[in-house]
């Protein structure tokens, strides 16, 4: 509001735009108009206006399943992560130690590691010679390996661990409502710790961890690293049916009008989290 | 039998100087003490530690004959006003003021009773499903009241809660407090910074200095006989001369100066006399008997409305005096004019200068 009744600014914000118009909103012009080509029988494009591509793409019950892979893998994963990051975040959204910074650096720290170097960490971790099923092993708590990659389980455990620092920073951006004062107050007023927790910390992060889940659960959607290396080619999802279909069967409008579903159905969880947040915030 | 005992209570946070420093005081049961120091003499930091919500590093708590020195604040049964309300912001009133009812595991329809007459007591009634951000300061201080209140706490325990209001409701809500203190019966103790309220709304007063214990005494005691230098300069305004004390005569800017209660020091004293305790005379009429006077010129006049306040400036430093302005003959005072500022021996206050 301000900024537009002030139009000097509007400059500040020029060259973020126009890397942003070149980079993101020009490609994805280009893929929702690659979506509507058709495709000759030789694989190769031929520029149209056709919705033969998206009939297909609905004909197919394969998608409907890729779907429901997608959203379950990433509902499972985001929550882990949720469940996981929820009780570093508050730890160090609260503590006084002279260390905090450097806690907060090493929990995002994996950010700064290669996703694909993570993938071949966890690999070395899970596998079937792995740390994991040596330390099983040798406690005699199994007889064989247990198969932890190569699998929903690897890909399930190995998104769960990408999504933490995201999880992480959006917990810590969106605890602004937490006051310790208020907790104190509910335990003047007789609550125990725990009724403290449930009554008055919870309900008052409801909106980081509505931001959080709903941040990671468009990450998790959209990757296609973890589940291409950890599942081994046996674990398909939508964004690495995407990779298959432009890169091995060269179907590009397929490909794009994949990527155009995809989009959309983030878009309505979006949607969908918009009204959410404001009965949050009610 | 005093209701709540604090026996040498200390706080150090980490290797800081003591935020409390060896606090021995007690409250009446019904009494209301207000707790009045400057900023940072460790006021809140006493009030949590009654409340349970700071850890004492030395000394101990006693309410109704028992120690509570290390219950955990949810088995300490206080009513806690905060400074910032701390109200339950995802709540509604009607569930702020029933969530200590609710951990208590009273029936509902008690609660419900208990609410309504809560609500009230504060005046807030049909205001139960509003939120606080909805409210305005002065409704958030009472609906934090009736919070505390609704539990029938064993002690109420008030943190500045009036000083985000303006004058007008800091000066109505003063007295609802006080009403609503003394319907219930209820030992109060009401933290606070501003003198005004701690002289005007409470029985008793103590004074921090440091963590330390100044002065605890009536609202008169502290005003009228300050036990030292702090005490007098921290209550109401006063003004100080530098004095030279030889055994029991006292002499300011070298003429000598009647004292009711004479110092048994010798050397350099602070003499510390009220504004309103002095008067202007002419610089002619003859010094009455047993009065302290010393002449000057007026140098300022302000005009405050009830009173105007003078400063003169004298030998003895500058000196304010104040006169009501319920006559006409304030008018006739000029600033330039030369007066003599008078004031009785019984109105004069001798300290040793403060230590450094
Ligand atoms: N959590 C804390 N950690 C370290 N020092 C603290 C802490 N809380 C208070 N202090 C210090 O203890 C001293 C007393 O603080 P306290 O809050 O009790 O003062 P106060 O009298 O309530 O002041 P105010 O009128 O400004 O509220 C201050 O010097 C303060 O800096
Ligand atoms: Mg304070």
């Amino acid at each position: 509001m301000s900024l537009l009744r002030r139009p000097g600014m509007l400059w500040l914000a020029l060259p973020a735009t126009a890397v942003l118009l070149f980079t993101y909103v020009a490609p994805m012009f280009g893929l929702a108009r690659m979506s509507f080509n058709r495709t000759l029988p030789g694989g190769a494009m031929q520029p149209d206006w056709t919705l033969a591509t998206y009939a297909e793409m609905a004909a197919d019950s394969f998608n409907l399943e890729l779907t429901l892979n997608s959203i379950q893998l990433s509902f499972t994963a985001t929550t882990f992560a949720l469940l996981l990051a929820y009780p570093v975040s508050l730890f160090l959204f609260r503590t006084e130690s002279r260390f905090r910074s450097l806690l907060a650096i090493i929990a995002i720290g994996p950010l700064l590691v290669n996703g694909v170097v993570r993938v071949f960490g966890w690999i070395a971790v899970l596998g079937d010679r792995g740390l994991v099923n040596s330390a099983l092993l040798a406690l005699g708590l199994v007889s064989e390996p247990v198969r932890l990659i190569y699998n929903w389980t690897g890909v399930t455990i190995g998104l769960t661990e990408s999504l933490l620092p995201y999880m992480v920073l959006a917990l810590l951006a969106g605890f602004g409502r937490l006051d310790r004062e208020v907790e104190a107050a509910a335990m003047s007023l007789g609550a125990r710790p725990w009724r403290v927790f449930v009554r008055v910390t919870l309900p008052l992060s409801l909106p980081a961890i509505v931001l959080g889940w709903l941040i990671c659960f468009i990450l998790a959607m959209s990757a296609f690293v973890t589940p291409k290396l950890l599942g081994g080619g046996r674990v398909f999802v939508l964004a690495t049916q995407v990779f298959e279909e432009a890169v091995d069967t060269v179907n590009w409008p397929l490909a794009a009008a994949l990527s155009v579903y995809m989009l959309v159905l983030l878009l309505l969880f979006l949607g969908a989290y918009g009204a959410l947040t404001r009965r949050v915030e009610r | 039998m005093s209701h709540v005992r604090l026996d040498a209570l200390s706080k150090v946070y980490g290797s800081n100087a003591p935020a409390v420093d060896d606090l021995t005081l007690t409250v009446e049961r019904g009494e209301f003490l207000a707790l009045l120091g400057p900023s940072g003499c460790g006021k809140t930091t006493t009030l949590r530690m009654i409340a349970g919500l700071v850890p004492p590093t030395g000394g101990t708590i006693t309410v109704g004959g028992a120690d509570v020195t290390s219950l955990p604040p949810y088995r300490r049964n206080m009513g806690l006003v905060f400074q910032n309300y701390a109200l339950f912001p995802h709540m509604s009133v009607a569930d702020n003021i029933a969530f200590g009812l609710e951990m208590r595991n009273l029936p509902r329809s008690e609660q419900t009773s208990r609410i309504a007459e809560a609500l009230a007591m504060v005046r807030l009634e049909g205001y139960e499903k509003r939120r606080p951000r909805e409210l305005s300061g002065g409704q958030q201080q009472r609906v934090a009241l009736a919070r505390a209140l609704v539990i029938r706490p064993d002690v109420l325990l008030l943190d500045e809660c009036l000083s985000n209001l303006d004058a007008k409701l800091r000066e109505q809500m003063r007295i609802e407090i006080r009403e609503i203190q003394r319907r219930l019966g209820i030992t109060a103790i009401f933290v606070t910074h501003d003198q005004v309220e701690a002289l005007t709304m409470c029985d008793r007063v103590a004074l921090m200095d440091r963590g330390r214990l100044a002065q605890v005494g009536t609202p008169e005691d502290v005003y009228e006989r300050p036990a030292n230098r702090f005490v007098a300069n921290f209550v109401g305004r006063i003004n100080v001369m530098r004095g030279e004390a030889n055994g029991a005569s006292l002499a300011v800017a070298g003429a000598p100066v009647a004292v009711a209660n004479a110092p048994r020091t010798q050397g350099t004293v602070d003499v510390m006399v009220r504004p309103h305790r002095m008067t202007i005379r002419p610089e002619d009429v003859a010094a009455a008997a047993g009065e302290n006077r010393v002449s000057g010129t007026i140098g300022r006049i302000v005009y405050i409305g009830d009173v105007i306040q003078v400063a003169v400036d004298t030998p003895a430093g500058p000196l304010v005096a104040e006169r009501t302005t319920t006559g006409p003959d304030w008018h006739t005072l000029a600033v330039g004019q030369r007066v003599a500022v008078a004031w009785s021996a019984a109105d004069t206050l001798v300290f040793p200068p403060e230590a450094r």
